[in-house]
């Protein structure tokens, strides 16, 4: 408990007076407490604040691709498979909880302008050596699939839960009450899943929106992230006020959602149930 | 009659299943198919060879860095069990003001973003280092001690939710048995409650272990010079020479972590059997 205090919460706590200067760590930091880096973060015309937009945009559209995609998978296992169920919910799992940095690296390795993928077509006689399909690294959207293709897994899971847990019988008496499949899943099943849907959502969107790893890797310029501006801010342009303010709006951000989706979230039923 | 899919909807399932699977598994195969590949990874394939994996050995930057994320993993794992374990044993067997609040805090690390908790470690740390410098002319800075704390703190959360279903399960009567029998309650703890505990605790030390061992976001802020195995592998993946040893560490480092993975699972799976509870159904502890 002390551990969490002393080394969690305490410098939480400290990164948000810092970020209202509120304390002086170097010659250049000003120590009069004051709003300013805030109100010039959060006012009009702020790069900082059309960045987070832009990763906003980038995290809802891989939040909602994921879930489109999990969700099959966690019907299918829940529903569909009898037996095995939990050996291949196990084959979708264990990907994900092997390196990240290491799965990123391999799609790095798959769509490089040399690299396996465009080889791959050259070798074929499909495309001309000297005229690689470029936009596969090094763009907004490879750092989507590449986001994508990590969260999946973890996503499955929470859909699998609530599908798991559905009660057979409710099924069964749509269907005897005259509802096609279609209008089963409609009026009962997806309604009865939301739960495990949203914390599937909250699951890839928390994450993806402070990602810095994954655009650093594969984002090129284009795919410049929030996450690669807090980062930059501490490690080369050395501001780190202004890179405090970036953190705890991002902090706020994600506790604001937590609060607002904690109750789908229940952390114990999907970790370790 | 089947309600949840038609036969040509089980038919799509299935293979929209199968397809994701190799989606997922497809670029670790290749990543593996090249870490044997004579020349650059691309197409054409030019030929096997080992020599890779000898360069590696060869390397001694990194093979520190593997040394490094080894000790740092290990020691942050045995710390995160250990506090796991207490904080388990509050939650369930105490009652004290503001529990909730303390069960909101131990479960907080899993959602803040790694890479705002790192620069808050790191902030601290120097203002830590900064006082004592010059109060008494000694720092710390920052390394692997660093990373630790930070690993100790984002893994307490993964043992905690390992741990505490067992724990629930655990009679208080067994401990009260023992107690009866002449037990002090430290013999308890050793010869009852830690031998019932011990397939949770090694689940919890290997997940502990391979999140540490791959956590990149904090120890990129935090380790200074004494990079880890990620940083480091971040850092020199812009070297195209070294790619191909890279990818053949990866490759073991994969293996590895998927070898511990299974262990952990069938490990909790024979726990369960062994003591018939259904502590755990399906569980996995990610």
């Amino acid at each position: 408990m002390l551990w969490l205090v002393l080394f969690f919460l305490a410098p939480v706590v400290y990164v948000a007076i810092y970020s209202v200067g509120g304390i002086k760590l170097f010659p250049m930091d000003t120590g009069v407490i004051s709003l300013d880096d805030w109100s010039r973060f959060l006012g009009g015309g702020s790069i900082y604040l059309s960045l987070f937009w832009k990763s906003v945009r980038m995290s809802l559209t891989v939040s909602i691709a994921v879930v489109l995609l999990a969700y099959p998978v966690g019907y299918f296992l829940a529903l569909v498979v009898r037996k095995l169920k939990y050996v291949l919910l196990l084959v979708i799992i264990v990907p994900f909880l092997t390196s990240f940095l290491l799965r990123v690296l391999a799609w790095k390795v798959m769509l490089g302008d040399r690299g396996v993928f465009n080889s791959f077509l050259v070798s074929l006689h499909v495309r001309p050596a000297d005229d690689p399909i470029e936009w596969l690294l090094y763009s907004q959207f490879t750092v989507m699939l590449v986001l994508a293709y990590a969260w999946i897994p973890f996503v499955a899971l929470p859909i699998f839960v609530s599908l798991d847990n559905l009660d057979r019988s409710l099924l069964e008496a749509a269907s005897d009450l005259g509802c096609s499949r279609f209008r089963t899943f409609w009026r009962v099943t997806l309604p009865l899943s939301l739960p495990g849907l949203i914390a599937g959502f909250v699951f890839v969107f928390v994450p993806t929106i402070g990602e810095f790893v994954t655009p650093l890797l594969v984002g090129g310029t284009s795919g410049y992230m929030y996450g690669n501006a807090i980062q930059d801010l501490f490690t080369r342009g050395l501001d780190w006020q202004t890179g405090s303010v970036l953190a705890m709006f991002l902090l706020l951000v994600v506790a604001g959602l937590m609060m607002i989706f904690g109750r789908y979230v229940q952390v114990r039923s999907v970790a370790a149930d | 009659m089947e309600i949840a899919t038609s036969r040509s909807g089980r038919i799509l399932l299935t293979v929209f299943f199968w397809i994701l699977v190799v989606f997922l598994y497809l670029p670790i195969a290749v990543l593996a198919l090249f870490s044997f590949n004579d020349g650059d990874p691309s197409f054409p394939l030019t030929g096997i060879t080992t020599h890779w994996y000898g360069d590696v050995l060869s390397n001694h930057v990194l093979t520190t860095a593997l040394f490094r994320s080894t000790v740092v993993a290990t020691v942050s794992s045995l710390i995160a069990v250990a506090l796991g374990v207490m904080t388990s044993f509050a939650l369930i067997r105490r009652r004290f003001l503001g529990k909730p609040i303390v069960s909101a805090l131990v479960f907080s690390p899993l959602v803040i973003p790694y890479l705002v908790f790192g620069i808050s470690l790191l902030l601290i740390f120097t203002l830590v280092d900064k006082v004592l410098s010059e109060a008494f002319g000694v720092y710390f800075g920052l390394g692997l001690h660093s990373v630790v704390i930070g690993h100790v703190v984002v893994a307490l959360p993964y043992t905690i939710l390992t741990i505490l279903p067992l724990l629930e399960r655990l009679s208080v009567s067994l401990d009260e048995a023992a107690k009866d029998l002449g037990a002090s309650p430290r013999e308890t703890f050793r010869r009852v409650t830690l031998p019932l505990l011990m397939p949770a605790l090694i689940s919890a030390f290997l997940v502990a272990f391979t999140l540490s061992f791959d956590e990149f976001a904090i120890a990129s802020f935090l380790s200074g010079s004494q990079q880890t195995w990620p940083v480091y592998l971040f850092a020199q993946l812009r070297v195209p020479r070294l790619l191909p040893q890279l990818i053949a560490v990866s490759s073991v480092v994969f293996l590895g972590s998927l070898l511990l993975i299974l262990s952990a699972e069938i490990g909790r799976r024979l726990a369960q059997r062994r003591y018939g509870a259904e502590y755990s159904r399906g569980g996995f502890a990610a």
